[in-house]
């Protein structure tokens, strides 16, 4: 057999991939590029080069503007309360009590269904109507009056970082469970021979060496945050005004409801942006934090 | 921690509170599967006074509930079949076939690996209605392969790790290239593809972004947009949307149940790896 008709053969391999990938995933991040310096409206064929004009509009847009600052809002909110709450479940859920496995599968098993399906349902328990269930739950408890939870631009943006948070920290205490899992038990033993109290062994041991975990945890956090769409778009519609509108929604909004192609495109491409920098920064930020604590 | 090896009861009386607060919306969802319209405007929290069935007949009389849940199910196994199918094709020249051609090539595959989903929506949204693929099951399949390159970096690790020497003597044994993939490495992949199927079922099974707006029709509806449209259709029934809610968890919860090793897993796989 000759040495081109192997190569020939493992090649084949590559070839749905490589179709698949041009066509879906670097075909539209080319086209997003080059549409978002026209002022195409989907319909008519001849449009034009309008250079950053839409670049600029961009600035000019509430929804755009609230949907990138609600959205890097919610995904910084998200990652802190996120890792403040996962971490010590961790240490929680790592040690030896009866009620353990359940609760881990408690916790656990919010991360599993769809994100949409269980906001809806938040939706129900936000309800601002008096006879809304937590504002039932704080009147019996607190005698305190009924709160538009899911109206006031204040009340709306935690209901939907709230939401999330219950929905994600038992996702993120499993990843920081398999770090402290594989701990050696040696190190707190000969720990606490040098006498160091609980407190100082989670201090000056645990934390740090949970350092690479928390890179994969907080990496995941911001990327997942600045995708978000389906909670708050279940549990306010973006609303009240622009309020909790996301990128994504305006991404949708903008270019497919409103057919805004160009302008959309260059939303489009500031959030790739937008992701690229952040994920880049935080990745090297982490790993010099890591080699830090080591 | 786990110096000592008695039961921290403390623990019990202080985590059981925090997981039934976690555990309540769940609660509540089932809880109102059972009651009234009236009464669950009345009184949401509190166990039906007298428990209702109907609900869950009328949800399979008036939604098309089992269609959409048979489109979930196709959407989701026909795309988790071929993306797991292609990556692990593309890693088999990237692990057995080293030339400068194939790294430059991964080079490639890795530049858009950082892109979100949204950066493509709206020349996916082009594309898509170019190819007449608006409102096709298999339209929606063939943009969710593009989740192959995801599978191909999971599967390209774990393919390293398998010995050399066992495509070798295949090949001292008359085996062909191709007789190599299918026969040996595919089945060698199991423990991976079955990470990477459970992950990818979670994706799609869940989405809601794409089937909204590349599928159109009641007929070709998914589960996660027939409870979008139910919260529209029933904004006053919450009894209705709660059953619907409890039918779609169900095979999400027995997914759940039999997977969450799986899922741990792959959880602790990629966080290591990183």
């Amino acid at each position: 057999m000759g040495k081109f008709m192997r190569q020939l053969q493992y090649q084949v391999f590559l070839i749905p991939i490589l179709v698949i990938y041009t066509l879906f995933t670097i075909y539209p991040l080319i086209r997003s590029f080059t549409l978002s310096l026209t002022n195409f409206n989907g319909y008519s064929n001849n449009y034009d080069f309008i250079g950053l004009r839409n670049y600029a509009r961009l600035f000019a847009d509430p929804a755009i503007m609230s949907g990138i600052s609600f959205t890097v809002l919610f995904a910084v909110a998200t990652t802190v309360l996120v890792t403040l709450l996962a971490i010590p479940l961790a240490l929680i859920l790592d040690q030896k009590f009866l009620s353990k496995n359940v609760l881990r599968a408690v916790f656990f098993f919010p991360s599993i269904p769809s994100g949409l399906l269980l906001a809806f349902v938040w939706g129900f328990i936000f309800a601002p109507v008096p006879s809304g269930i937590l504002n039932t739950i704080l009147r019996e408890l607190f005698g305190s009056g009924p709160q538009p939870w899911l109206s006031d631009p204040v009340l709306a943006k935690i209901s939907t970082i709230v939401v999330a948070v219950w929905a994600v920290t038992g996702w993120h205490a499993i990843i920081y469970l398999a770090f402290l899992q594989s701990i050696p038990r040696d190190f707190y033993e000969a720990a606490s021979i040098d006498g160091a109290s609980r407190w100082q062994q989670i201090r000056y041991l645990t934390i740090p060496l949970l350092a690479p975990a928390m890179t994969v945890s907080i990496l995941l956090l911001i990327t997942n945050g600045l995708k978000v769409y389906e909670i708050p778009f279940a549990l306010t519609n973006g609303g009240p005004g622009f309020e909790t509108h996301t990128i994504t929604h305006v991404i949708v909004l903008r270019g497919i409801s409103e057919a805004q192609f160009g302008l959309a495109s260059a939303i489009s491409v500031v959030f790739f942006l937008i992701v690229l920098v952040i994920g880049f920064l935080q990745f090297n930020l982490m790993q010099r934090r890591e080699e830090r604590m080591q | 921690m786990r110096q000592s090896n008695r039961n921290h009861w403390l623990l019990d009386v202080l985590m059981l509170p925090i997981g039934l607060l976690m555990f309540f919306p769940f609660y509540i969802i089932i809880v109102n599967t059972f009651k009234t319209e009236m009464e669950t405007l009345r009184s949401p929290l509190s166990l039906p006074t007298e428990w209702v069935f109907s609900n869950y007949a009328r949800v399979f009389e008036e939604t098309p509930i089992l269609r959409s849940f048979g489109n979930s199910l196709f959407l989701t196994v026909t795309s988790v079949v071929l993306m797991v199918l292609i990556g692990a094709m593309a890693a088999y020249p990237m692990v057995y076939n080293r030339t400068r051609l194939n790294r430059m090539i991964m080079v490639y595959l890795l530049l858009g690996f950082m892109v979100p989903f949204q950066t493509l929506l709206v020349p996916l949204f082009q594309l898509m209605t170019q190819f007449r693929l608006i409102d096709r099951l298999y339209g929606l399949v063939t943009l969710y392969l593009g989740g192959s390159v995801f599978v191909f970096f999971l599967i390209l690790g774990y393919m390293r790790t398998i010995p050399k020497d066992l495509s070798e003597a295949a090949t001292i044994d008359g085996c062909s290239i191709q007789g190599i993939f299918w026969r040996i490495i595919l089945p060698l992949l199991k423990p991976i593809t079955v990470t990477s199927a459970v992950f990818q079922t979670m994706w799609i099974w869940n989405d809601f972004l794409s089937p909204m707006l590349f599928l159109s029709t009641r007929e070709n509806t998914t589960l996660v947009l027939e409870i979008y449209r139910a919260k529209g259709e029933f904004t006053v029934n919450w009894p209705m949307f709660m059953t619907m809610t409890v039918i779609t968890l169900i095979p999400v919860f027995i997914f759940f149940i039999f997977m969450q090793k799986q899922i741990v897993k792959g959880i602790v796989g990629g966080a290591v790896k990183g």
